[in-house]
C-alpha cells in the first residue's frame, strides 16, 4: 500500500507532500474559473497558483527550520482552506481575490512571525495579562470608534483600511484565559460548600464566570452582533470546563446564556430579526430578515449532488453583483456547496474536522497545562466559529455574521487565523520535542 | 471541448480534495490505535523507577530549584537538591521551608534523586504538587526546565553539572 511510506516519512516530508496536494487543487481549480469564463486557458491562473505556491513553501520553509518535531498537518488543511476560498473569490470577483491574495501572504507573514518570537510556547504565558488588557482595549476601541457596518458595530477604520479587532481580541483573550485559568485552577475546581448535595465553589472563584457572562452580554449590546458575543461565550465556557473538568459551570453557563439570550430579544430588535429569518423565512422572501438566508438555500439547492462546477454556477447575478449579500464572507460556504455540490461542501467540513481534531491532539500531547488550554481553546474557537456560520447559512442556527476561517474574504480573519495556526504549531513542537 | 474539460476539473478537484481528506484522516485511524502513545508523557505513567543501568557520575555541582514565582520567597532564590531526599513544606524541618503560605501542607512533596537525576512525589498534600502545570498522582522525573508548584511557589529545575 502506498500510504505506508508516506506515514513511515519524516514529519516535514509530509507536511511538503501534503502542502504539493493542496497547490494541485489550487492549481485545478484557477484554471476552472478561468476555463468557464474566457472558454479558453490562459497562463493567469498558473501565475497565480505559482505566487501561492511561493509563500506557502517560505512559510514551510521557516517551520522546517525553526519547528521540526511541529505537527504536520495544520498548514496543508490551511493552504487547502485558503485555496478554495481564493477560487470562490476569483469567481465572483478578480479584485477581490487579489486582495485576498494580499492578505494570504500578509497572513503567512504573521505565521512565520509567531513561530519565530514564539518557538517556546512559554514565553506567551508571561505576557498572559497585557494579552487580556489588550484584548479588551481591542474591543473597547471597537465599541467607542467603530463604525456601523449593516447594523453591527465591528469594525475600526485605521488608514484607509477597515480593521476587525474582535478576531484579534478573540486569540488574545484565549491567551489571557489560558494563562489565568492554569494559576486558578485548583481553586475553582475545588468546591468550597455544598448546596442541594452539588458542590459550589465559593462565590469569589465563580465571579469569572459571571464577569464572562456579563461582559459576552455588553459586547451584544455595544456591538449589535450575536455571533462574536456567542463565540467568546463559548470560548470562555469550554475553556473553563477544559481547565476544572466540572459539568457544573455547562451547565451553570448554559442557564446564564438562556437568561441573556431572553434579554438579548428584549434588548435587540436585531437579534429578533434573525430569529424571525431563522424561523420563518419564507414568510417575506423579500423582506430584510429572511432575503439572504432564503437566497443562501437556493444557492445550496441548486448546487446539488457534484454541484455546478467551478466557475459554472449560479452566483451572480446580470448586473455582475452576487446574488447572496456578503456572499464573499458570511455566505462563501453557499457558494462553495453551490459550485462544488454536496460533496464538495461535506469535503470542506471534514477539512474542519481535521483541523480541529489537530488542535485537540496537540491540546492531548502537550504536557503544561498552558500548551493544554491554549490548544484547546484555539481548536474550540475555529470549531465553534465553523459551526456557527455554516450552521447560520444552512439554516440550522440563526444567521450571525462571522467568517469561514482560512476561507472567507477579509485581511483581519484570514491573517488571525493564520497567527493561531502559528500558536499551534509552536505548541506541538514543545510537545513533540520532549516526546522524541 | 470546453465543458468537457471543465466536468474534468471539476471531478479532479473533488477526487484531490478527497484524496487530501483521506492522507491525513489515516493517521488519525492510526492515533486511536495506539493511543496508548499519549499516555506515556502523563505524570506517573510508564515511568521506571530503576536507576540508570550505567553507573552515573556524582554531580559537580547539584541540580536546583528556581523559584520563578511565589507570594512567600524571593524570585531567583534557589532550593539546592544536594541530599538524596529533600523535603518542601512548611514543615520547619524541610530543606525548603514555605511558611506562610496557606496552601502548603507541613509535609507537602518530597524531591528524591534517583541515579543523579530527581524526582518529585507528592506525601499526601491537601492542594496538591504540580509539575509543569499537571496535578501529580505518582513519583515523577524532573528534567531540565521543568516547573514544579507547591502552593504559590513555582520552581524551575536546572540539572547540575556531571564531572
Amino acid at each position: 500500500m502506498p500510504d505506508r511510506g508516506f506515514l513511515r516519512l519524516p514529519a516535514r516530508n509530509r507536511e511538503l507532500a501534503l502542502i504539493a496536494l493542496a497547490l494541485l487543487i489550487a492549481t485545478t481549480g484557477f484554471a476552472a474559473v478561468q476555463l468557464a469564463r474566457a472558454q479558453e486557458f490562459a497562463a493567469s491562473p498558473l501565475i497565480a497558483a505559482a505566487f501561492f505556491a511561493g509563500a506557502y513553501l517560505i512559510a514551510h520553509l521557516v517551520v522546517r527550520i525553526t519547528l521540526p518535531d511541529a505537527d504536520p498537518y495544520v498548514l496543508p488543511i490551511t493552504a487547502v482552506l485558503t485555496a478554495l476560498g481564493l477560487i470562490e473569490i476569483y469567481r465572483i470577483d478578480a479584485t477581490l481575490a487579489r486582495d485576498q491574495g494580499l492578505w494570504i501572504v500578509l497572513g503567512l507573514v504573521l505565521f512565520v512571525g509567531v513561530i519565530v518570537a514564539f518557538r517556546d510556547i512559554r514565553r506567551l504565558e508571561t505576557l498572559r495579562y497585557t494579552c487580556g488588557a489588550v484584548a479588551v482595549g481591542l474591543l473597547l476601541a471597537t465599541i467607542v470608534l467603530g463604525s456601523e457596518v449593516n447594523g453591527a458595530r465591528l469594525w475600526i477604520r485605521v488608514a484607509g483600511l477597515q480593521i476587525q479587532p474582535g478576531e484579534f481580541a478573540k486569540i488574545l483573550l484565549v491567551i489571557f484565559l489560558a494563562g489565568y485559568l492554569r494559576e486558578r485552577r485548583e481553586v475553582l475546581a475545588a468546591p468550597a460548600r455544598k448546596v442541594l448535595g452539588i458542590g459550589v465553589p465559593a462565590l469569589r472563584h465563580s465571579l469569572p464566570l459571571l464577569i464572562i457572562a456579563g461582559a459576552s452580554l455588553v459586547l451584544l449590546v455595544a456591538m449589535n452582533d450575536l455571533g462574536s458575543s456567542l463565540l467568546f461565550y463559548v470560548i470562555a465556557l469550554a475553556m473553563l470546563y477544559i481547565a476544572t473538568g466540572r459539568l457544573l459551570f455547562v451547565g451553570l453557563g448554559a442557564g446564564l446564556f438562556a437568561l441573556g439570550a431572553a434579554a438579548a430579544l428584549q434588548i435587540t430588535p436585531r437579534v429578533q430579526t434573525r430569529i424571525d429569518g431563522w424561523l420563518q423565512p419564507w414568510a417575506d422572501e423579500q423582506a430584510q430578515c429572511c432575503y439572504q438566508i432564503t437566497q443562501s438555500i437556493y444557492t445550496i439547492a441548486d448546487g446539488g449532488v457534484l454541484g455546478a462546477g467551478f466557475g459554472r454556477g449560479l452566483i451572480l447575478n446580470s448586473g455582475g453583483g452576487t446574488i447572496i449579500p456578503y456572499a464573499e464572507t458570511d455566505f462563501i460556504y453557499s457558494v462553495i456547496a453551490n459550485e462544488l455540490g454536496l460533496v464538495g461542501a461535506t469535503a470542506v467540513i471534514l477539512l474542519y474536522l481535521l483541523l480541529a481534531w489537530r488542535g485537540f491532539r496537540i491540546a492531548t500531547t502537550a504536557d503544561d497545562g498552558f500548551s493544554k488550554l491554549l490548544a484547546a481553546g484555539l481548536a474550540t474557537a475555529v470549531a465553534f466559529q465553523v459551526f456557527v456560520i455554516v450552521g447560520g447559512v444552512i439554516r440550522l442556527l440563526p444567521l450571525t455574521g462571522l467568517t469561514l476561517p482560512f476561507v472567507s474574504y477579509g485581511g483581519s480573519s484570514v491573517t488571525a487565523n493564520f497567527a493561531i495556526a502559528g500558536l499551534l504549531l509552536c505548541i506541538s513542537q514543545r510537545a513533540n520535542r520532549e516526546r522524541a | 471541448m470546453v465543458d468537457q474539460a471543465l466536468l474534468l476539473l471539476r471531478v479532479g478537484v473533488l477526487v484531490l480534495l478527497y484524496l487530501f481528506v483521506w492522507r491525513i484522516a489515516r493517521t488519525a485511524i492510526r492515533d486511536v490505535r495506539g493511543s496508548s502513545e499519549s499516555m506515556i508523557l502523563s505524570p506517573g505513567h510508564g515511568f521506571d523507577p530503576q536507576p540508570a543501568p550505567v553507573a552515573p557520575s556524582k554531580p559537580a555541582t547539584p541540580g536546583r530549584l528556581v523559584v520563578v514565582a511565589s507570594d512567600i520567597l524571593p524570585i531567583g532564590a534557589a532550593v539546592v537538591l544536594d541530599q538524596p531526599e529533600v523535603l518542601l513544606g512548611r514543615d520547619p524541618h524541610a530543606a525548603a521551608v514555605l511558611d506562610g503560605d496557606g496552601f502548603v501542607s507541613g509535609r507537602h512533596a518530597m524531591v528524591r534523586l534517583r541515579g543523579g537525576s530527581p524526582t518529585v512525589s507528592d506525601l499526601g498534600s491537601t492542594n496538591g504538587t504540580y509539575v509543569n502545570g499537571d496535578r501529580i498522582a505518582a513519583e515523577t522525573p524532573l528534567f531540565e526546565g521543568d516547573e514544579v508548584a507547591v502552593g504559590s511557589t513555582r520552581m524551575i529545575y536546572e540539572p547540575g553539572t556531571t564531572q
